[in-house]
């Protein structure tokens, strides 16, 4: 299982990649591969403003549905529209493939969340 | 996890890195590391086995097996030549079904009857019970015998690489022998649940097993999960016990005959006579005649039919989700997801399948009697409709060796 240094994790399996005011939220390898393939993505629409813990959009597999959860507060500035075609993008590289990208309202939040250090514990618990 | 039932191939699940999960009590493979949608693919192209041992077998023999089978099941037993596999259904009185079946007649006196593993302790109690007015016997061989399913279309060739027995070439559907197959007898039926025009069904002595699991994967079968499983036979159209028999979602029993399939599982023919439900079951199939006819004005003895339907719009119409018609709410989803396919090049009479896939939303809903084919219908999903419609199959078997998929909208 793949977990990348440098970003943010949430206990629901998101990362967030931090540029400036910026966040890349996407979810975590282990993550797909607990969903297996992945075969539906529905985003939100640029300029929502989600609150930390909302859920951003949905991800099914073919076995399941699944919400996934912002780990951080901020307006939605982009969103990765190629997901919507080819969702199984997230199965390939769930950590190249951003789900959203949001402006930070609450920097602090960031606090809250894991290092790739601590989320590989938290993981290993888990499985 | 401990207390999980496990099969022969429990081993080989776990050599091949399945993801095992509970179901039923049983801890078996849902995938393989290549995933659902690969497998799913490989047995419409090539061929898939799965171990299908968690299923429950049990023997009847005596003077008055066939009496004592066309007492507790559907289908008309006399109709079956030794030699001979059909699908049935194990009714109770009130037209509902205790389990689905299929019943295979290796002997002039030896039926063998495979059952829904989440069903077998209940069907065992029942069968027992009922089988003591007949001069029968019934022995339950779930442990000595494992069972395989073999399907797609390379299936033969795989097994003519095992066996030379003349009974592979045998081209109907439901036929069964018993044949040497890589110096192994295995019990051998022209049967499956994927739909596909070739699929074999094998049943082996427990410990003979993964040596012939092993050696179908090195002649070119890639082995399937449960997760497969249930998208080729979603695909197919097959109810599956616990979404389109039993329980519907309000408690209430599903009638046999608002499975489609059960044309062709009940009989109400002179040399079957009476049976366990039989008299529910002719007020279901004399409404269902009705609502072919769209006459709508009697069908309180079948009130809710299961229809196949295809999402036109994005989205997946999962289990449990809300189905409408013009606005009305008419009923909800038995079994539904997404299922991957492979693009038809239509030729003809020779349709070719391309190396080109795509994936679709598909499922079975159980609705009001008055929804029919071609209906335009929506799905709630998650506060929002989706449109879709009923359609007749998701995919045809015509032309073999290959299924072709069937998409609308």
């Amino acid at each position: 299982m793949q977990i990348i240094e440098g970003l943010y994790y949430s206990k629901d399996h998101e990362w967030v990649k931090v540029e400036g005011d910026k966040a890349y939220v996407g979810i975590s390898d282990f993550a797909q591969d607990a969903l297996g393939d992945i075969v539906f993505v529905e985003l939100p629409e640029i300029g929502t403003n989600l609150i930390q813990g909302e859920a951003l959009g949905s991800i099914e597999s073919v076995k399941a549905a699944s919400d996934v959860y912002c780990p951080v507060s901020g307006k939605v500035i982009k969103v990765n529209e190629i997901l919507v075609d080819d969702p199984a993008l997230l199965n390939e590289d769930p950590y190249e493939n951003w789900m959203i990208c949001v402006e930070l309202t609450e920097k602090d939040q960031l606090d809250q969340l894991m290092n790739s250090a601590e989320y590989e514990d938290f993981c290993n618990e888990e499985a | 996890m401990s207390t999980l039932k496990r099969t022969v191939l429990f081993n080989e699940h776990i050599k091949l890195k399945a993801n095992m999960i509970d179901f039923g009590g049983w801890e078996m493979p849902v995938n393989y590391p290549e995933g659902i949608l690969e497998e799913h693919l490989y047995t419409r192209k090539k061929a898939g086995i799965f171990d299908v041992s968690h299923m429950g077998r049990f023997v009847v023999t005596g003077k008055e097996a066939a009496k004592f089978l066309q007492h507790v099941l559907t289908s008309n037993v006399m109709a079956l030549n030794v030699k001979q596999a059909q699908y049935t259904i194990i009714p109770n009185e009130n037209g509902g079904a205790i389990d689905d079946a299929y019943v295979y007649r290796f002997g002039e006196d030896e039926y063998w009857l495979v059952v829904n593993a989440s069903n077998a302790e209940k069907d065992w109690t029942h069968l027992t019970n009922e089988i003591k007015n007949f001069d029968a016997e019934i022995e339950n061989i779930s442990d000595d015998y494992a069972m395989l399913a073999l399907q797609g279309p390379e299936s033969k060739n795989i097994l003519s690489k095992l066996s030379k027995d003349p009974y592979l070439n045998e081209p109907a559907k439901n036929s069964l022998d018993i044949i040497e197959l890589d110096g192994k007898e295995v019990r051998i039926s022209k049967t499956g649940y994927t739909g596909e025009p070739m699929g074999f069904e094998l049943f082996l002595k427990a410990e003979d097993a993964p040596a012939i699991w092993n050696s179908l994967m090195e002649n070119g079968a890639k082995p399937m999960g449960l997760g497969a499983r249930d998208t080729l036979r979603l695909e197919a159209g097959f109810p599956l016990y616990g979404h389109e028999f039993g329980t519907d979602i309000n408690g209430e029993e599903i009638k046999i005959f608002s499975v489609p399939l059960a044309k062709f599982a009940v009989s109400f023919a002179e040399d079957k006579g009476d049976f366990i439900g039989k008299k529910a079951l002719l007020n279901q199939f004399e409404a269902l005649q009705r609502i072919m006819k769209k006459d709508f004005s009697d069908i309180t003895d079948l009130p809710k039919i299961l229809r196949l339907f295809a999402l036109t719009d994005k989205g997946i119409g999962r289990n449990g989700f809300k189905v409408f018609k013009d606005g009305v709410e008419v009923g909800y989803v038995t079994s539904g997801t997404m299922v991957p396919y492979y693009k038809t090049e239509v030729n003809g009479l020779n349709d070719v399948q391309k190396e080109e896939k795509d994936i679709r939303a598909i499922g079975i809903a159980l609705v009001d009697s008055h929804v029919v084919v071609n209906d335009q219908i929506e799905v709630e999903i998650r506060g929002k409709r989706a449109k879709g419609i009923i359609v007749p199959y998701h995919m045809k078997a015509d032309i073999p060796p290959f299924t072709r998929p069937i998409i609308y909208g």
